[in-house]
């Protein structure tokens, strides 16, 4: 019985008919796969090389029915079918579409222990284990199962005729068998080499071999003569005419139509090489320890990826001394056949210059190839998030995009007209994404005192504080509010896209440190919309505020009706509240804002407006001005940061380093003009120093304004940028008092 | 899959000790996000001793569904195993998108929060 990973996933023709081969239609026989069928006119599925027909190698691939690296032995022969060679150099074309991700079923399973292989020794495995009691899923390419992936749980993937499986199982047996090992020699790929079992299966089918050699043993039932000696090449233009030999020194030349090789067998393993530390065992053939290949000395090694001997000796001689390394460096095992075939000569190949032989390397998934269809089926793509005031915006025409996992709206059709509804009246701002934590309990503010760079203590109740957050090294990993609402409980926000990992940040220091703190995250919970602009407070008073907190103030009141959180600040520089609330009627505040303020030229502006805003008062966004090392001192907000509590995460690194010169500032910079592009280089005397992190044309200052990154010092008072000067500047650019803020 | 109804309910969030204390009526839902959260549907108020806190919570969404509906509608996009026991509240990815899945004998809550639900409602 076969132990093989099998046949085809469709079942064989039962008549006689022609398919299509590279535009002509050739006839094949019932039972026939493409391969045979090919074979059976005398051509070759590809231009050549050895094959095996039972799927190991990949020397029969090629496109049928427009998907590339198609194996054509394990492809049925049908009217239908339509097969066109690979370009002897190169990929073959791609074609679109091929079948689209949704179009193709996933199936998910589970199941106590899946024997994957139906030959003798899975067979017999399955059988045993259940009369053990055990319920036992059997899979086989063969029988139209063929696994291709094995990943923790385990999990294998399967391809199927109607779709994929995936199936979770308690434990897995791998028996699939063993593979035929391929020559390596001058000449390995000229059309006319078969393995053993290859040459059985064409004899069975009736193809003509005409004059067969043997190297190795004759395979049973297959007319042919077996030669003495050991291989050296094979001859001929194209398809093979000869095969030298040496026997007792001297080399034989004997002339031949076929050579039949039968040179051994290793591990078809390749599926329990993909999982480490799963309950997977290997059994049979697949889990024997075949003896190697003599080692190669001379011709391709890795068809697929036309790696010779000299390509291995080359990545030697550079110090890749171990398999894995010379799979990597050499590209050996990374083809089609994901080195069924070159495994065993590489391993040989290795052995003989380092003395021991290597397991084998690592699988990855998977093994063998999938369209992107089947790769993709039912995998989605990242979920994001919409605020409960997507709606809203999309009805006021906003141009929706993407930023730290949420769905925001970028401008409503004139962001320069927000820009002016923030700097001369009111506009709303939807920031419900920032991240929203409530932070309580005994030792609330010895945490906080622990997790930030600012004295939270002083914080009075009632009051809040821009801080800062870092990590071990002192770099700022987040920044947003601190809220102060009694003695033991806070209100903390963090940026949109921060807003996980402070989470994550926070939670991994509350264990550590073992205070007794309640976390509570809000993000999704609570909508928050700022209401901001120099008669922000008078389109408050209209839905009841009419004593709104102060600058840097925060009240828990009552607004158009509903419990409202307001929290005063400012991002774009202007009179700024943000307000908290319920996220089930977020909708119906953000109606109430824009009703009431309709007279004092409300309109809600987007984040391209707001980026341009906050960079007019030189506030940095975390992420997009912050590097992975940024410090407080390279952003000139020293002043965030208080070396006079006695630790702080953070602190001992910034104590270390305060002492260092440093040549990396994060600067305000203006120029005449238009603004620069985001990222444009920033040079002096020819020398690019940085780049250009946030730039804006200023309406208000007729100017460039822009932050950039200096990383030589001293730092320039002028530079360059697109060829134009530019000035070094102390920001804020805008309001440098801060009284519009304030106000 | 059908629009989903907007869950009302109290989150506590306490020492897991305090929580386990809690008593909840026969018409309260009580899943433990986590060893010191809890979101119980359907609860009014409730009282907690020791350090807490208490949140009204709106930020969920769900679906009310059949065994039929949860084989249907959910089984083919998780890829995880599910719990046997009943009631139990299982977590993680639905159709790649965070959700909660709370099991009874008669029936299950899946749940997600409202900025997701878009994504889970297209996906299902």
């Amino acid at each position: 019985m076969r132990e093989s990973l099998g046949d085809s996933l469709s079942p064989m023709s039962a008549e006689a008919g022609r398919f299509v081969f590279d535009g002509r239609r050739l006839p094949y026989e019932p039972g026939d796969t493409v391969a045979i069928a090919i074979l059976r006119t005398g051509e070759h599925p590809r231009v050549g090389g050895t094959l095996c027909l039972a799927g190991d190698c990949g020397n029969c691939v090629a496109e049928v029915d427009g998907i590339a690296w198609v194996r054509t032995c394990q492809t049925p022969a049908g009217p239908e079918v339509e097969v066109r060679r690979h370009p002897a150099d190169g990929a073959p074309a791609w074609h679109d579409p091929e079948p689209a991700p949704h179009a193709i079923e996933v199936r998910r399973e589970e199941a106590d222990l899946v024997v994957i292989g139906a030959g003798r020794s899975g067979t017999a495995a399955a059988a045993e284990a259940k009369r053990a009691g055990r319920q036992v899923t059997q899979l086989d390419a063969g029988q139209g199962t063929e696994v291709v992936a094995v990943y923790a749980g385990p999990t294998l993937i399967a391809r199927t005729a109607d779709g994929m499986l995936h199936i979770r199982a308690r434990e897995v047996v791998v028996a699939t068998g063993a593979a035929e090992i391929q020559p390596v020699c001058p000449g390995s790929g000229l059309a006319g080499l078969f393995t053993a079992r290859a040459a059985q299966q064409l004899q069975a089918a009736g193809v003509d071999l005409g004059v067969a050699v043997a190297i190795g043993p004759a395979p049973d039932g297959v007319p042919c003569m077996p030669l003495p000696g050991e291989l050296v090449r094979f001859e001929g233009e194209g398809r093979v005419s000869a095969v030298v030999t040496r026997v007792d020194g001297a080399e034989q030349t004997t002339s031949c139509d076929t050579v039949i090789l039968n040179l051994g067998r290793s591990p078809r393993d390749v599926l329990s090489r993909m999982a480490a530390d799963l309950p997977i065992s290997v059994i049979g053939s697949a889990a024997e320890a075949f003896p190697l290949p003599p080692p190669p000395t001379a011709g391709i090694v890795c068809a697929c990826a036309g790696i010779g001997v000299d390509d291995l000796q080359g990545v030697w001689d550079r110090g890749f001394n171990e398999l894995e390394l010379v799979k990597r460096a050499s590209l050996a095992g990374t083809g089609t056949c994901q080195g069924a075939a070159c495994l065993p000569h590489v391993r040989a190949w290795i052995a003989a210059r380092s003395g021991d032989v290597p397991e084998p390397f690592t699988a990855r998934p998977a093994s063998r190839q999938i369209t992107l269809g089947e790769a993709g089926a039912d995998v989605h793509l990242d979920a994001f998030r919409r605020t409960a005031l997507h709606d809203e915006h999309v009805a006021a025409g906003a141009q929706m995009d993407r930023f730290g996992g949420w769905w925001r709206p970028w401008h409503y059709g004139d962001h320069l007209a927000e820009y002016r509804a923030v700097r001369e009246a009111v506009s709303l701002g939807d920031v419900s994404t920032l991240g929203k934590f409530v932070v309580a309990g005994a030792d609330a503010v010895e945490f906080l005192q622990r997790l930030y760079p600012t004295d939270v203590s002083s914080i009075r109740v009632g009051r809040s504080r821009y801080a800062l957050l870092l990590n071990e090294r002192g770099h700022v990993i987040d920044d947003g509010m601190i809220c102060r609402e009694a003695d033991d409980r806070f209100v903390l926000t963090f940026t949109t896209g921060g807003a996980g990992n402070a989470e994550m940040w926070m939670r991994d220091w509350l264990e550590t440190w073992g205070l007794r703190v309640l976390l509570l995250d809000r993000t999704m919970s609570l909508a928050a919309i700022n209401v901001t602009g120099p008669r922000a407070a008078e389109l408050l008073g209209r839905l009841g505020l009419h004593e709104p907190p102060r600058f840097l103030q925060h009240v828990h009141t009552e607004l158009a009706g509903m419990p409202v959180h307001v929290m005063r600040l400012s991002f774009t520089g202007e009179a700024s509240f943000e307000l908290h609330h319920p996220v089930d009627r977020s909708a119906e505040l953000w109606r109430s804002l824009l009703n009431e303020g309709a007279d004092l030229g409300i309109r809600p502006h987007g984040l391209q407006a707001l980026f341009a805003l906050r960079l007019e008062k030189g506030h940095v966004i975390i992420g997009m001005d912050t590097e992975l090392d940024t410090t407080p001192r390279r952003l000139g907000m020293d002043w965030a940061v208080n070396m006079e509590k006695p630790f702080f995460i953070g602190r001992d690194a910034l104590a270390r380093t305060a002492v260092l010169p440093d040549n990396r500032r994060l600067v305000g910079l203006t120029m005449p003009g238009e603004a620069p592009t985001e990222g444009s280089p920033i040079s002096a005397d020819g020398a690019i120093l940085g780049h250009v992190t946030s730039s804006f044309t200023s309406p208000a200052l007729e100017q460039a304004v822009m932050l950039g990154w200096l990383k030589r010092a001293p730092f320039p008072e002028h530079v360059e940028i697109d060829g134009r000067a530019a000035a070094v500047t102390e920001a804020p650019f805008y309001d440098p008092e801060g009284a519009r803020a304030r106000a | 899959m059908r629009a989903p109804e907007p869950l009302h309910a109290l989150r506590v969030v306490a020492a897991p000790e305090v929580l386990d204390d809690l008593a909840w009526a026969d018409d309260v839902a009580a899943l433990r996000l986590a060893a010191d959260d809890l979101l119980a549907i359907g609860a009014a108020s409730v009282e907690v001793g020791g350090e807490h806190l208490i949140v009204d919570e709106a930020g969920f969404v769900g679906w009310w569904l059949t065994a039929d509906e949860v084989r249907d509608h959910v089984l083919p996009h998780v890829d995880w195993p599910l719990p046997t026991a009943r009631p139990a509240l299982a977590q993680g990815l639905v159709a790649g998108v965070p959700a909660k899945l709370w099991l009874t004998e008669e029936r299950a809550l899946l749940l997600c929060a409202a900025a997701y639900a878009h994504e889970l409602e297209e996906r299902l």
